[in-house]
């Protein structure tokens, strides 16, 4: 199935059919040119329909219970009749280029849910970042009618300050006891968490999440919070106990009132929209700054004069620019 | 007669006759990561830590019993069991008659994760590979006219293990066999399904109590009972070398000592009936050590203990031959490969053995292959005399020498193991499964570069295979058994049934006894399938999670040109489509046997494919809406356990309904040759059977999607 023009994808991605929203995912994913160019056209015609979702951004180490944690959440929405979307980004080899998407194994019933769409993407060698795709991806899901949309990343590298800049709600997972107190959690994921859940709060287990979250919670006071009306909380959940992790829901609906209510909601909203728009000029500056031919032939010798220290690296990277 | 004993006078002619070459370059690494030499000598023996031992004594290193072989043959026990409980208890009776001293039962799928044979989640495994069995009605037909009291019974089961015990209880009561005699053995080894088979059905802290309670109810009520059998055999068929199944297995073994000594039991009450069953593979020499050196680390491990009892110390194992050495290609030299690893066993010193049939790669044995099976130990046990001699090995320079090296090897590992907190904590940790998916990966690289010889498979292939014929299961199977059902739910008292299921779910919250609980619910005529949902409503039902490694392929073939190809192709596909090809990789129906996708999914990925991998135990509905969300170019549906005939039409017309009938299916694992057309003409496009080399099949897989 390969068709070429944008109406059969807005018709099926609007009339909600799986499978169009998935070769529309396709296309939005692919590295071709072509694909590209059609995939904008269809972006264009569906984004007056998006927009109406509440973005949930989940980040936290491997090991702290993400997908486990959607799995829980996820069902408990799509069972209160929520059509909800999961997009998850998963690390491809930079050997091979080839990656395992493992995630579903662990979303059993949510993947089987009628009102749940999932979709692992690998990271790849994508053009324009993992944060581009996922975000026009999430626009085909609001289209298509998915009010709850939950982006779930690795919280070991870039991606997920990227997530955090595209999401209403960006929520840090972590678990008691395991050692470092931040876990590899960089300090500028918490800088721009919305609330940190304690995850894995049950049994044996829940004395000691209880003394994380206390000790999370006194750790926050030195961030200065994102939003002035909003002091990130540090939660308690669970995934195994049954609605564990609705607390978690219901801050991220209380935290959308507020906003709401201090015009916050819509100016993030702007400003994550003009935020994209630059992050693209800057890409495809970028791309072609790399494809221009007149600089292409430029580099070798410039480089070269740089390693023989013949001139600076500042005057050099001047000269290049110079040229473009 | 003059005697050189001078080793240096050795190596000088050693080397001239290797003409240059270094002595060292005899020198191999095995498997288990186990330097051998090409010779060993008496000198070898000084490290050994057991050389007086004896056997019937500690560290029983020689075996168990004082006499072995010489006093009492090992005992010939085929696993079996034949879709219905008529047809399996006609099998048994035969096999008694022909010299089998005890019987041993397989159960279908469907039971072993504690479904009823009605249940919309077992379409295509009921009666596939064992019997089906839904109520003690089902259990009377399987033991009818076998007397109870004398028969030792094995019963290969973990998950349902509560329905199906129970159900043997009233079974035999209802023969007028009362509980305290009956002999037998349940498998019972719920730690090793999390490792490997999958065949559980709740989380291990409640399946431990399980076991607990069986324990506990056992060595009051049934003293001459095996309460569990602690099992490497799955392991090392999902790739376990002898280390890694001898370390995981033992260390499981005391998990469950632990956790009965914790319910307040005294170690000497069960831990006589606790017993085990390893795998037996081609390796002849490591796995006659492997048993030699787990009877050793097992009276180690259980002196820990203080056991009055030496019984407590000893370790008696049941083996069974290798499925996975036995091959699809030229199938008659299994029986070679079977009878090479029958000996291993009994020079090991195993209490009973299962030989395989010749047909087991292709599929369910018939009742020719299962005679040869059988007749294969009584040959050696009858016709070669090895039976007159004890521990005929030891003493032997390198098997001693072998023994010591396995046993060393997995001290390592339990000091690995201990550190994470045991055995229960270390397996939530993945560090086994994924041990034991880096061996598997490493050895499939390894037969797929001819590193490893499989005589047919990579080596004297055959150019025209002939046909075999394999044993069928049909799909009136389930009617039957669903008729049967409906029967019984009508004829019941259902009142009882519900006040003794509503018991068993109160026993389940509380601390009561939960095979007393079953026993009764299960003479009231409750279900299988209702037994285990009367815990699952406290429990919950056990959702796996799945690790998977990469990069093990590509590393054993190091800079292949078969895997630069690969990923140029993937790569091309990637420049002519916009995206790698991705393939979704499903088990589907109720057989967890995953360690084979797993090295599939971890190769692909290798290849630089992006590989999705279903959660376990899926119906093809899932599995299609998996495939079209993800939007990959081709299914890969991996099975073992004969469900494809069924499974394979359903995903096809599931993904039809879908609108995703471009969406290619490829079938991996254990299909029978003469399935393929059927196969093909349902939807599928490549079939790749046992043998089949992993780079092969992502070539056949990239041409059917076009790359």
């Amino acid at each position: 199935m390969d068709y070429k023009e944008p109406d059969f994808y807005i018709k099926g991605v609007l009339e909600g059919k799986r499978r169009i929203i998935a070769k529309a995912i396709t296309l939005v994913e692919s590295s071709l040119p072509g694909h590209r160019a059609l995939a904008s056209k269809v972006i264009d015609g569906i984004i007056s329909h998006s927009g109406n979702s509440v973005r949930l951004g989940i980040t936290g180490v491997p090991g702290v219970g993400k997908s486990t944690f959607i799995e829980n959440l996820g069902l408990d929405l799509a069972d209160e009749g929520h059509k909800v979307a999961v997009l998850a980004v998963d690390p491809s080899s930079k050997r091979s280029g080839g990656s395992i998407l493992g995630d579903k194994t662990r979303m059993e019933k949510l993947a089987a849910h009628e009102n749940a769409f999932i979709r692992p993407s690998p990271s790849g060698a994508t053009l324009g970042g993992v944060a581009s795709k996922t975000r026009e991806i999430m626009l085909i899901c609001e289209a298509a009618g998915y009010d709850v949309v939950l982006v779930e990343t690795v919280g070991v590298g870039q991606s997920e300050i990227s997530v955090a800049t595209m999401v209403d709600f960006f929520l840090v997972l972590m678990i008691a006891g395991a050692g470092d107190e931040l876990q590899g959690i960089k300090k500028g994921v918490l800088e721009v968490a919305d609330a940190i859940a304690i995850n894995k709060a049950d049994g044996d287990n829940a004395e000691r999440a209880e003394k994380a979250r206390h000790e999370f919670a006194l750790a926050m006071h030195f961030l200065s919070p994102v939003s002035p009306s909003w002091n990130p909380p540090v939660l308690k959940c669970s995934s195994v106990i049954e609605k564990g992790t609705m607390k978690v829901w219901e801050t991220v609906l209380e935290h959308r009132k507020k906003m709401k209510q201090t015009g916050e909601f819509d100016e993030k909203r702007r400003s994550q929209a003009l935020e994209w728009m630059w992050t693209l000029v800057y890409e495809g500056l970028k791309l072609r700054f790399n494809e221009n031919r007149r600089i292409a032939e430029k580099i070798p010798e410039i480089t070269a004069k740089v390693e023989r220290e013949v001139i600076s690296p500042t005057a050099a990277a001047g000269e290049l620019l110079s040229c473009f | 007669m003059s005697q050189n004993s001078d080793i240096n006078a050795w190596k000088e002619l050693a080397t001239k006759q290797l003409r240059g070459k270094p002595l060292e370059a005899l020198d191999k690494n095995t498997t288990e990561g186990i330097k051998t030499k090409p010779l060993y000598t008496a000198e070898d023996l000084e490290k050994i830590e057991f050389l007086n031992a004896l056997p019937g004594f500690e560290p029983f290193v020689r075996g168990p019993m004082a006499t072995m072989y010489a006093g009492r043959p090992w005992t010939i026990r085929q696993y079996a069991g034949f879709s219905t409980a008529k047809e399996s208890n006609a099998f048994y009776r035969k096999n008694l008659a022909a010299g089998q001293k005890g019987l041993s039962v397989a159960f279908d799928l469907a039971t072993h994760r504690g479904y009823d044979s009605d249940h919309p989640r077992v379409t295509g495994d009921v009666g596939k590979a064992g019997v089906a069995i839904d109520s003690v009605e089902d259990m009377k037909i399987l033991f009818d006219q076998i007397p109870l009291d004398k028969m030792s019974v094995s019963m290969t089961m973990n998950g349902a293990v509560l329905p199906i015990l129970a159900g043997y209880i009233v079974a035999a009561e209802e023969q007028g066999v009362s509980q305290e005699k009956l002999r037998g053995t349940i498998q019972n080894d719920i730690l090793k399904e999390y490792l490997t088979r999958n065949t559980y059905i709740y989380p291990p802290v409640q399946s431990m109590r399980i076991v607990s309670d069986i324990i506990g109810y056992c060595s009051e009520n049934m003293p001459l009972f095996n309460t569990v059998s602690i099992s490497g055999y799955h392991m090392m068929e999902a790739g376990a070398d002898s280390v890694l199944q001898t370390a995981f297995t033992l260390a499981d073994g005391l998990e469950y000592v632990k956790t009965a000594i914790d319910a307040g039991l005294d170690i000497d009450k069960f831990a006589p009936r606790l017993s085990f069953f390893f795998g037996i593979g081609m390796d002849f020499f490591m796995n006659i050590a492997m048993l030699r050196a787990a009877r050793f680390l097992w009276s180690e491990l259980m002196d820990q203990f203080n056991p009055e009892n030496p019984k407590s110390k000893m370790l008696r194992t049941h083996c069974q031959t290798s499925g996975w050495s036995l091959t699809l290609q030229d199938p008659y030299n299994n029986i070679i490969r079977t009878t090479l690893e029958c000996m291993s066993a009994v020079l090991g010193g195993t209490q009973s053995l299962h030989t395989n049939s010749f047909d087991e790669a292709v599929g369910l044995p018939t009742e020719t292959s299962a005679r040869v099976a059988r007749n294969t130990q009584i040959v050696v046990q009858e016709e070669t005399n090895i039976c007159n001699v004890v521990d005929p090995l030891a003493g032997s320079y390198y098997v001693e020498t072998l023994t010591q090296n396995i046993i060393d090897e997995v001290r390592k590992i339990f000091k690995e193991i201990e550190d994470l907190g045991g055995m229960a904590k270390a397996i939530e940790t993945g560090m086994p499964k994924m041990r034991i998916e880096e061996v598997a990966a490493k050895r499939q690289a390894r037969i797929d570069q001819g590193k490893d010889v499989i005589v047919g498979v990579n080596k004297y292939q055959l150019e025209n295979e002939p046909p075999l014929d394999v044993l069928e299961v049909s799909d009136e199977i389930r009617t039957e058994q669903i008729e049967r059902l409906t029967q019984i739910k009508k004829d019941r008292d259902s009142k009882a049934v519900k006040k003794a299921l509503d018991d068993l779910t109160k026993a389940a919250e509380t601390n009561g006894n939960l095979l007393a609980a079953s026993i009764v619910a299960v003479r009231a005529r409750a279900t299988v399938g209702e037994v285990s949902d009367a815990m699952e409503k406290v429990f919950g039902r056990f959702v796996a999670t799945t690790q998977c490694i990469s990069g093990v392929y590509a590393a054993e073939c190091g800079d292949s040109e078969i895997l630069a190809s690969l990923r140029k192709r993937t790569e091309d596909f990637e420049k002519k489509t916009g995206r790698r090809p991705r393939i979704l990789l499903t088990k589907m129906g109720q057989d967890g046997h995953d360690s084979g996708v797993k090295v599939i999914a971890s190769s692909y990925a290798d290849f630089g494919f992006d590989v999705d991998i279903s959660p376990m135990f899926q119906t093809p509905e899932e599995a299609a809406k998996m495939a079209v969300e993800n939007d990959v170019h081709v299914v890969g549906v991996s099975s073992l356990a004969a469900g494809h005939k069924t499974l394979v039409p359903g995903l096809v017309a599931a993904l039809k309904k879908e609108g995703a009938e471009d969406i290619k299916v490829v079938v991996g694992g254990i299909i029978p040759p003469k399935d393929y057309d059927e196969l093909r003409k349902a939807g599928a496009v490549e079939i790749f059977g046992p043998g089949t080399v992993v780079t092969d099949s992502a070539n056949k897989t990239l041409n059917a999607i076009g790359a």
